[in-house]
């Protein structure tokens, strides 16, 4: 009942017969042994059970009801013993069904789980690198319809599979034995049948995507929309919001009217294939009993089996369908869990003491081999030194901090903190030591102080100290609930400019060895950024900071100014040396004094 | 669901006003039904035609079997039947396709129409509108509820008719054969009905919870993923884990409970199935053995009992379809029947003003629902010039922009736009004379020309190249894969915050407005830009008004007169120089400028 077609990917359509795809699948699977011989065992029953049903109608009619010589009572008693036999296997499939479907629900569930936890854990763990090649979305997919798709085929699949197909094979068992002609004919509408229900599928899966991205655009659409109403109505674009919107709208409405159309066209089809295939059964079957070659009660029965017979082949052929689109997910996915990162990640046999003298030397690096960001850049930075990055966007500032965050690996040459190799640190050690403060904010939803303490462990004290040299206490005081007040969706909203008063205290409380700051000051007032900027010289003074800022006001105080361009260092020194040369840098200064207007 | 149930319950008074919002609710719809009522009806037709036949197909069975037991059946008879069956068939295909084309095609026509209605209406909501509605609560309403109405005006409609008749029908048949039989097959069915009321009630409220977790899941996986950045330098990679996990476990955990009542439910309905034709065998059975009806009958019989299975399964979803339908119709109702709150009495059709002074007159605002006024007493002239203003994080800056721009009602007499109340102003007409830069530069996911465009379609490419120099991003353009044609977004080109900002400018330029307000819309812009865009702002506005929010002292000298703000009142007022002995902005300038000496 549930999207029933799966979900597919563009010209994408699994193979089925991939045993090494199914091989690894099944390893998943291991743990689930017996719970899975148990549900198979379960389909054996109801399979049996629900084909004994016809059986004892047939039985009652044919054994006792035509039976007109036999005596009333015996006749009344023999049913009386069919109906027990008949309640008690109705039951049984009632109770039979019901632990079936929630016992593969919950095996399934729990694979799918597993895969779904291995794989995000797998994509945090990967460098940045591939999340550059890779969109958001796509990645999301993977976590989330994909692994669906799978699980439709573990538990709705699994069930048909073993039910309907089950139930076919003895349903043609049964009709074999009782007329082997009549069930001959009857074979000729399998492959009819499943070929109709795959041509359905196919198209219903094709219009079922059309339909799915017509939706899409129509609530991206609607969110852009909601998010830029503001804009909207004061250019006073509302005809335009809307004509784009019921273009959208009509759109979706004539796919949704293919869509009806290729439904109301196959739908009746199956239906029309059981009354045809009752005619035919009535038509040669009932000359077959006045051939005397078949009991009435045989042709009844023989009616009523055909009721049981479409509705599995319809399923089966239908779920083939799921089956192939969750195999196209499985291979998805274990590609992505096939890839490896990058970078790999030392362990620490022997904790290193690491302080702040940072060396880059000979850095050769690009995001892409065509187009190189360093080529040869050397740079030293003092152990407690504070050190200001200058430049025009592109000039590779952002880079350089993220190879020092070893977001990246350079292509050649090495980044050494006091003479260790980065690439020889535990990850979160190093990123520990180096802390990075962003422009944009990442707000988990919970409180304030969740946020600020993150994975640490909270030392009150620590933080109380934090907030009182930073000046912040102010900035919490204004919460509605101090520390404690809820943040993220849904809660209070802070401004961007207390989002990053936020992210530096975060940075703050995890004692970093290196402060570096990129661009982190852009949106907070000037009054506050004062304050930060005291606080960080204070209480920083020991520690090696690298900052990054538009503003060249906010750059004075530090020991060394670095400009940079196009990946390379063109000048450093104090403010007071560059300014005293007719440097790049006194050409900013001058720039952002100079003032056109006066 | 459940509310609606309760209105129905509740004593005299609640009830009349309940039904009186159904009334209301159904308003939407019914002049739909009206438009359509040809195409309801051939659909209805349609239905009624197929189930006719469907019923009428077992008795020509009958006949058969009735036939070969009396030993009257020769094959030509029993030929002729079959084809009979096969053509009848033939015409229940053809009449489905007509009815599911009619009626559910109706049902799809419908949704398109409210919704398009539902975004008519909310584009001329105002901000207290949206403050109160979230962008998640209208993309919900606008997928969620009209779901609901497409599914209960479509399928539920459908099946409810298809239900009502085919049991009548059935029902009818099975008393011809025995009055008695029908009672004993019938005597389990309304057990199903209330149950698959019960349980597929409880399978939709567990299924949406699904989905809701569903969705939190593709949320938390997306967030991660976008800011993988930050979760790698914060080696945050355990805690996310953690949190995955978490949810990955609630929504198996409410997986399981849907499979709990799935697994009830459809074994429930070919329990209680079987039950009926268990009693019809006992029953029937002992009838044909005294000879009370045909075997004929009994096989005729149990064919009508099977049919009843589905329509009598369909009650129980019927109601809950419907329910849902008209909750949801009430929600949508809710919502239409928002009115703007920001007064807009036009008066006489004004022509187009050359130049705009605004004058605050005691202006206070505060926000809906909050105790704090945001702006208080407020007096102050914006004539043509350079306004700038400044102030801490929340002192009222961002407001004050947005009630000049009316997004906010305000009080009589309290703001004049040319010596007129703009309480007596059509809205459209203030907002036509204001061009604004705000704050988050919003941008579509368009083509950069089409953004720039976006005030002023008819603008010539000289116009745009014209306004994008002057916001000094036309040099950033031509540099971008594809220039004034590439796509911004996700699946086009990236721009840094301060290019944003700048092309949010260039937009708001080609208007070529009256009056343009940027609400702190230049901060991104690095220093060598910002002279540029200075002076592309003062040459472009010329003798018109221009109010400009900002921390940054080197814009703020470029303007004729700055306002300090302080927690919503004006806490000084003056040129450059006079406001240097203030002691908020000389903290501002001195910090600002100390390394000038």
């Amino acid at each position: 009942m549930r999207g029933s077609f799966g979900y597919t990917e563009k010209g994408e359509e699994g193979r089925v017969n991939d045993f090494g795809l199914w091989r690894r699948i099944l390893t998943y699977c291991r743990r689930y042994k017996i719970p899975l011989a148990v549900a198979v065992l379960l389909s054996f029953v109801v399979t049996f059970c629900s084909l004994m049903l016809p059986r004892i109608m047939q039985e009652g009619i044919d054994g006792y009801m035509a039976q007109s010589h036999l005596e009333i009572s015996a006749r009344i008693l023999g049913l009386q013993h069919l109906a027990v036999v008949y309640g008690v296997l109705v039951c049984c499939i009632f109770l039979t069904n019901f632990v079936q479907i929630v016992l593969l629900e919950w095996i399934g569930q729990s694979v799918m789980h597993k895969l779904r936890k291995q794989l995000f854990d797998h994509l945090v763990h990967l460098d940045l690198a591939f999340f550059n090649e890779h969109r958001a979305g796509q990645l999301v997919t993977r976590l989330t319809n994909d692994i669906q798709n799978m699980h439709e085929m573990f538990t709705s699949v699994m069930v048909t599979l073993f039910n309907d197909a089950l139930k076919l094979v003895g349903i043609f068992c049964l009709l074999y034995l009782m007329n082997a002609r009549l069930a001959l004919l009857m074979t000729l509408f399998v492959p009819l049948a499943f070929f109709i229900t795959r041509q359905f599928a196919h198209y219903a899966r094709k219009v079922f995507r059309q339909i799915r991205s017509q939706l899409a655009k129509i609530n991206s659409f609607l969110a852009e929309a909601l998010q830029a109403i503001d804009i909207i109505q004061l250019f006073g674009r509302h005809d335009w919001a809307e004509k784009t919107y019921t273009d959208l709208t009509d759109e979706y409405l004539q796919r949704n009217l293919k869509q009806v159309s290729i439904f109301g066209f196959f739908m009746p089809l199956t239906e029309l294939m059981s009354s045809g295939a009752v005619a035919l059964i009535l038509w040669y079957g009932g000359g077959e009993v006045l051939r005397s070659r078949l009991s009435l009660g045989e042709l009844v029965a023989f009616l009523s089996y055909m009721r049981l017979f479409f509705q599995p082949l319809r399923e089966l052929s239908q779920k083939y369908s799921i089956v192939q689109s969750a195999m196209a997910s499985a291979e998805r996915i274990f590609h992505l869990l096939d890839t490896k990162s990058h970078l790999h990640f030392p362990v620490w046999k022997q904790a290193v003491a690491l302080d702040g003298d940072v060396n880059f030397s000979g850095i050769v690096f690009g995001y892409s081999a065509s187009k190189l960001v360093f080529n040869g850049l050397d740079l030293h930075i003092k152990k407690g030194e504070s050190v200001a990055l200058v430049g025009s966007t592109g000039a590779g500032k952002t880079t350089l901090i993220q190879l020092l965050a070893r977001f990246y690996d350079p292509h050649a040459g090495n980044i050494t903190l006091n003479d260790v190799d980065i690439r020889t640190i535990p990850l979160p050690i190093l990123r520990q030591t180096v802390g990075l403060i962003m422009q944009d904010i990442f707000i988990l939803p919970g409180t304030v102080q969740e946020n600020i303490i993150l994975d640490q462990p909270l030392d009150k004290e620590k933080l109380d100290r934090i907030l009182q040299q930073t000046g912040l206490e102010v900035f919490i005081g204004r919460l509605s609930n101090g520390l404690q007040t809820q943040i993220g969706e849904g809660f209070s909203e802070l401004s961007v400019g207390e989002k990053q008063l936020l992210s530096f205290v975060r940075a703050l409380y995890r004692d970093p060895v290196i402060l570096v700051l990129d661009e982190a000051t852009a949106s907070i007032d000037t009054e506050s950024e004062n304050l930060l900027e005291e606080a960080v010289a204070a209480g920083f003074s020991n520690k090696t900071s690298l900052i990054i800022a538009h503003r060249l006001s906010t750059v004075r105080r530090v020991d060394r100014i670095v400009v940079m361009d196009q990946g390379r260092i063109v000048e450093q020194g104090s403010h007071e040396e560059l300014m005293s040369t007719d440097s790049l840098y006194s050409n900013l200064v001058t720039l952002d004094l100079k003032n056109s207007m006066k | 669901m459940m509310r609606f149930k309760e209105q129905n319950n509740d004593p005299q008074g609640t009830t009349h006003e309940g039904q009186s919002s159904i009334r209301e609710a159904l308003g939407i719809i019914t002049p739909l039904f009206l438009r359509h009522k040809k195409r309801l009806l051939a659909g209805f037709i349609a239905v009624i035609v197929v189930d006719l036949l469907q019923l009428i197909i077992p008795r020509f069975i009958k006949q058969g079997v009735d036939s070969l037991a009396q030993e009257g059946a020769t094959e030509h008879s029993l030929f002729i039947l079959a084809v009979t069956i096969f053509i009848a068939a033939c015409i229940v295909a053809g009449f489905r396709f007509f009815w599911r084309y009619l009626l559910i095609g109706f049902s799809r026509i419908l949704e398109k129409s409210v919704r398009d209605q539902l975004f008519r209406h909310i584009l001329a909501m105002d901000q207290q509108f949206f403050g109160r509605w979230t962008t998640g609560d209208l993309i919900a309403h606008s997928s969620n509820d009209l779901n609901a109405i497409q599914m209960a005006c479509g399928m539920g409609l459908v099946a409810a008719s298809d239900a009502v008749f085919m049991s009548v029908a059935a029902i009818c048949f099975m008393v011809a054969i025995s009055g008695e039989l029908t009672l004993y097959a019938l005597f389990p069915m309304p057990f199903l009905a209330l149950s698959t009321k019960y349980l597929s009630g409880h399978l939709h409220r567990r299924f949406n919870k699904v989905q809701e977790q569903f969705s939190q899941l593709t949320e938390f996986a997306r967030n991660t993923i976008v800011s993988i950045r930050l979760i790698k330098a914060y080696t945050l990679e355990k805690l996310q884990n953690k949190q995955f996990d978490q949810l990955g476990r609630e929504y198996v955990r409410s997986n399981l409970r849907v499979a709990l009542i799935q697994g009830t439910m459809f074994p429930t309905a070919t329990f209680v199935g079987n039950i009926g034709m268990l009693l019809v065998l006992y029953k029937g059975g002992t009838m044909v053995v005294n000879q009370q009806i045909s075997l004929g009958d009994f096989v005729a019989f149990t064919t009508y009992l099977s049919l009843l299975i589905w329509p009598i399964m369909a009650v129980g979803w019927v109601t809950n379809v419907a329910q849902r339908g008209l909750t949801s119709l009430q929600r949508i109702q809710r919502l239409l029947s928002e009115q703007p709150k920001v007064k807009c009495q036009p008066q006489a059709d004004l022509p187009e003003a050359d130049q705009i002074t605004f004058h605050c007159r005691n202006l206070s605002f505060t926000y809906p629902g909050e105790a704090r006024q945001v702006l208080e007493n407020v007096t102050l002239d914006i004539t043509p010039g350079i306004l700038g203003i400044t102030g801490r994080t929340g002192s009222g800056k961002s407001t004050l922009c947005k009630v000049l721009l009316r997004m906010y009602p305000v009080g009589d007499g309290m703001l004049n736009l040319n010596e007129i109340d703009v309480n007596d102003l059509d809205i459209k007409y203030v907002r036509n004379h204001i061009a604004y830069v705000a704050q988050e530069p919003i941008l579509f996911s368009h083509s950069i020309s089409e953004n720039i465009t976006f005030g002023r379609q008819d603008a010539t490419d000289e116009d745009v190249y014209k306004a994008a120099r002057a916001a000094a991003i036309h040099e950033d353009i031509l540099r971008l894969p594809g220039g004034y044609d590439a796509v911004i977004g996700e699946r086009g080109v990236k721009l840094s915050g301060g290019q944003r900002q700048r092309l949010a400018l260039a937009r708001a330029l080609l208007c070529d407005r009256p009056m343009l307000v940027i609400d702190d819309g230049l901060n991104a812009i690095d220093v060598e830009t910002e002279q540029q865009v200075l002076l592309g702002i003062h040459s472009a506005f010329q003798n018109k008004t221009v109010v400009i929010v900002s921390h940054r002292v080197n814009v703020l000298e470029t303007a004729d007169c700055i306002v300090v703000m302080e927690n919503g009142k004006i806490a000084a007022q003056g040129t450059h120089d006079e406001l240097l002995a203030q002691p908020l902005y000389k903290v501002m300038v001195s910090k600002q400028q100390n390394n000038a000496r």
